[in-house]
């Protein structure tokens, strides 16, 4: 397996009258060819800052202060607006979470979708290029009559599933989904998400879904990063960390999201406010709210243990959930 | 879709053009000593043709009479005599006056929104730029600027100070003095070859539209059809014997156009540029960057392309703001079309002169807004349903 994504030590800082607000810290993960990570967090813990570090989308006041984002073995951390524009969609395509604004209301959703393949492949006649898109309009559950209609003339669900067949446009070798289907009502987005997996499975993409909500993440992706205030606190594969969550905002995490599926859990709410990533301090960002926390966690940031095999977590004192819901009954 | 929403504000328009003429009916009969009194009390006029005047207009009927007799005569383009030019009908000085403000007023709106879209969108995209804030404080300066103080500062500086503009008329007498050419034939002629290559224009930008899909290819088409079409009624004024007269028609146009142009070109530039920095701030806008278009193309088919439709909705607003300009311009210029008209009829207690040039800079205005309401039906897909 070759990775195809490799952020290594990421730090992404955004600017402002207040002090700097640290939205990426640290990041490292690596995702393979046809492999697909879910980043799971509450809001406003960085999810999107880290996804628009990887396309280089940032707005003026955001930097990347350091580190390295190797996309299939290069660093693009100094690639310039030209080069990126090559590896944009034609490499990294991404279904933003404004998906509803996402298309420009003046053009037709086909030839936005047109557009994006003669940018990348000028050889391909137009012709061409919409009988790519009517195909994948077939493969996302579109009629593919519906291309020449105007954004404005789609439902929500349909506008969505167009951005699909969009980031699918190019032929990526990676996808980001950050919050693909939060607009939508819980059946059509169990389905939408279905089909993304489906179709990334069958053209053997890599994919990022990004999510707050776990129990999703948890069905489509085969690993999951959990992050808190700008750090990823604890990696794993979905199923080892769907049964045996360590970190205690993993576990609260985990129990404050009803599964999509309809299994009920014990509810552990997480206590405390959600993180200010103003001027963020430099003990663990999670002691605030943490029932298990000690002097330690507030002295200095935890580095990655390794608990079992390919389970990271960032944390003195990892935790086991079924230790915790005997000892509350 | 297209056609019916045409239809309608084809409709809404005409029903308020019937409304805005029953309007003039009743203001001309709301002036002190009535509207009879006004019209005949004008010392040029024998007894004879106050009569006529009175037995003309029907001034002695009942007044419901009187306002159906004046919606027939308007409708019909019967407008009575001219008190200043007796005994020219109104519908003749109007007709030959009315060409030379639409042409003023449409090359100039045109220069100005061409202009002032392109320098707000640049000034949008390049912000935080020293350019941005120097042009952002002049456009401020000229948008609010007494528009009386811009034309004598236009003038000092072109008429006097360069001296390279003729300062009034619309023609030199000196010039036309050795020829029996009639001026209006020869402006006709100038604007109906302005009608030709706007025509060419935007055939070509259809054509280009429908047959390719190569942006380059399109260009292409239109700018050398534009090209071509330009240098083709250049060279046939060129060659023809009364190039040099109009050529005089154009040069005293110079400054009047130049100065309905700066009127609403700030306007435009300031709108644009404050529409096209939310537009900048849109999902779609980062879409269209995440998709690896090049900067250019994000700004001007995405961006600008957009942040154009409060543009051309600030232009409805500001249309009679610019005909009010339009009428201190052309006085100021004496340039002899519908502003200028409306001002010395009314000083000249001329009243048939006077509510036709008002009545039909309104038919006008309204028909400004009509060209306008279609092209933003054009622009914007989601008016259309
Ligand atoms: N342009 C910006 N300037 C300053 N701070 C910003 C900016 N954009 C985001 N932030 C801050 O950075 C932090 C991370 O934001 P981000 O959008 O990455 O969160 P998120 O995890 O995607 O949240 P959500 O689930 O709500 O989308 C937040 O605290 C946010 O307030
Ligand atoms: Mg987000």
């Amino acid at each position: 397996m070759k990775p195809i994504l490799e952020l290594r030590n990421l730090k992404m800082y955004y600017d402002t009258q207040a002090g700097q607000v640290k939205a990426a810290d640290d990041v490292s993960f690596v995702l393979n060819e046809g492999e697909s990570i879910g980043l799971v967090g509450e809001s406003g813990c960085g999810k999107t800052s880290v996804s628009m570090s990887i396309m280089k989308l940032l707005p003026e006041n955001g930097r990347i202060i350091s580190g390295n984002i190797f996309f299939d073995g290069k660093d693009i951390v100094n690639f310039s607006d030209e080069e990126m524009n090559k590896i944009r969609w034609a490499g990294i395509a991404m279904i933003f979470q404004a998906a509803m604004n996402s298309l420009n209301p003046v053009y037709r959703v086909g030839d936005q979708i047109v557009e994006a393949i003669t940018a990348h492949e000028p050889n391909v006649t137009f012709e061409e290029a919409r009988q790519r898109v009517a195909n994948l309009y077939k493969l996302v559950g579109l009629d593919p009559e519906r291309m020449d209609n105007y954004p404005h003339e789609y439902s929500g669900g349909m506008k969505q599933r167009a951005i699909i067949a969009m980031s699918l446009a190019c032929n990526p070798k990676l996808i980001i989904a950050d919050e693909p289907t939060t607009a939508l009502d819980v059946i059509v987005q169990d389905t939408i998400l279905r089909e993304l997996e489906k179709v990334q499975k069958k053209l053997n993409m890599s994919m990022i879904y990004i999510s707050h909500d776990i129990a999703v993440i948890a069905e489509v992706a085969s690993r999951i990063a959990i992050m808190y205030a700008g750090k990823i606190v604890e990696m794993s594969d979905s199923v080892v960390i769907f049964k045996r969550p360590a970190h205690p905002y993993a576990i609260g995490l985990m129990s404050s999201f009803p599964s999509i599926r309809g299994e009920k859990k014990e509810l552990v709410t997480i206590p405390g406010e959600p993180p200010n990533l103003l001027n963020a301090p430099d003990h663990c960002r999670f002691a605030p709210r943490c029932p298990f926390a000690t002097d330690e966690c507030w002295k200095q940031t935890p580095s990655y243990s390794e608990i079992e095999s390919n389970h990271f977590v960032a944390c003195f004192h990892p935790q086991n959930l079924k230790k915790l819901v005997n000892m509350n009954a | 879709m297209m056609l019916k929403y045409i239809g309608n504000r084809i409709l809404q328009i005409a029903i308020l053009l019937v409304i805005y003429v029953a309007i003039v009916f009743f203001l001309l009969h709301a002036m002190p000593g009535g509207i009879k009194t006004l019209l005949i009390s004008n010392p040029k006029l024998t007894p004879q043709a106050q009569e006529a005047i009175i037995r003309a207009f029907g001034l002695n009927q009942p007044l419901w009479l009187q306002f159906v007799d004046y919606m027939k005569n308007v409708f019909t383009l019967n407008l009575g005599i001219s008190f200043s030019y007796y005994p020219t009908p109104v519908w003749n000085i109007i007709a030959e006056r009315l060409p030379r403000t639409v042409l003023l007023f449409t090359v100039a709106t045109l220069i100005a929104f061409f202009v002032g879209f392109a320098s707000g969108k640049s000034l949008a995209w390049n912000r935080g730029k020293t350019t941005e804030y120097v042009s952002t404080v002049v456009g401020i300066i000229t948008y609010t600027i007494f528009t009386p103080l811009l034309i004598f500062v236009v003038i000092w500086f072109f008429g006097s100070f360069l001296g390279i503009f003729p300062l009034n008329q619309f023609l030199n007498p000196d010039l036309w003095i050795h020829t029996r050419l009639n001026a209006q034939i020869i402006f006709l002629y100038i604007l109906m070859t302005m009608v030709i290559i706007g025509a060419v224009m935007l055939a070509s930008y259809t054509i280009a539209l429908r047959f390719s899909h190569k942006v380059i290819t399109r260009r292409m088409i239109f700018y050398l059809s534009s090209i071509i079409s330009v240098i083709f009624s250049i060279f046939f004024w060129w060659v023809s014997p009364v190039g040099i007269y109009a050529a005089d028609i154009l040069w005293h146009m110079v400054l009047p156009v130049m100065t309905v142009t700066i009127i609403s070109y700030a306007g435009t530039m300031l709108v644009m540029r404050d529409s096209m920095l939310e537009t900048i701030k849109e999902d779609f806008i980062t879409t269209a960057r995440a998709k690896g278009l090049p900067d250019k193309v994000v700004r001007d088919k995405h961006a600008a392309r957009t942040a154009m439709l409060p543009v051309v909705t600030n232009f409805v607003l500001s249309l009679g703001f610019v005909v009010s300009g339009g009428v201190i311009t052309e006085t100021l210029f004496s340039w002899p079309g519908m502003g200028m008209t409306l001002l010395d009829s009314t000083l000249a207690k001329d009243y048939p002169l006077a509510a036709g040039a008002l009545i039909f800079t309104g038919i006008f205005v309204l028909i400004a807004h009509l060209v306008v309401d279609i092209v933003y039906a054009f622009l914007d897909p989601r008016i259309r349903y």
